[in-house]
């Protein structure tokens, strides 16, 4: 079986934005497990790390996230699981 | 013998919520004195305040948060962790090394696009 040719996509429809790191683009150097704000928008509800193809987080502040993010877990300042 | 250096550390103390302010005092006391006691430095305290825990510790459910930075000899630090373990009044602890004493406590928020 032959599948029909793709259809180009048409420009301005399908064009992807690309995502930018929010660390970087903001000039945040380090990131700190205190900071239970800013690590509250890269957890889910339930308390989980977001993966970076969502969130659009450099590799470099992914790694420097999910330290701060276990380190304040331990704090008891975010929660490991949330019910709610 | 092996070289000792000094280094900045932050430390954050859970404290039990329960003490009474003068018990709390003498448990900050404790632990300011264990590191002053082993030729460290206490810079700089901030008292964070009563917060509630993300989750129960221990049948606890608020804690009373410090804030410490001090320097001392690196060998000492796992003298005081092991004193920390033992430590009751003490519901949890961090202790990191840092670069510099922070004025305040506040941070930058991220802008999102």
């Amino acid at each position: 079986m032959t599948f029909p040719p793709r259809r180009p996509p048409v420009e301005g429809i399908f064009v992807k934005k690309r995502k930018q790191c929010p660390f970087t683009s903001s000039g945040i150097r380090y990131i700190d497990y205190k900071d239970i704000d800013t690590l509250h928008q890269f957890i889910t509800e339930r308390g989980k790390i977001l993966p970076r193809r969502i969130t659009g987080v450099s590799a470099f502040y992914q790694r420097q996230l999910t330290k701060a993010i276990k380190r304040a877990r331990h704090m008891a300042l975010i929660p490991f699981v949330s019910n709610e | 013998m092996a070289k000792t250096r000094k280094h900045l550390y932050e430390g954050m103390y859970i404290l039990s919520a329960t003490l009474s302010d003068d018990a709390r005092q003498k448990a900050l006391e404790k632990i300011t004195s264990g590191i002053s006691g082993r030729t460290g430095e206490v810079h700089k305290i901030f008292d964070q305040g009563r917060k509630k825990l993300a989750y129960e510790i221990n049948g606890r459910r608020e804690g009373h948060y410090f804030l410490i930075y001090f320097s001392i000899e690196t060998p000492h630090m796992t003298e005081m962790w092991r004193e920390y373990h033992l430590n009751e009044d003490l519901v949890r602890f961090l202790t990191l090394r840092t670069l510099a004493v922070p004025e305040r406590i506040e941070f930058k928020s991220i802008v999102q696009e």
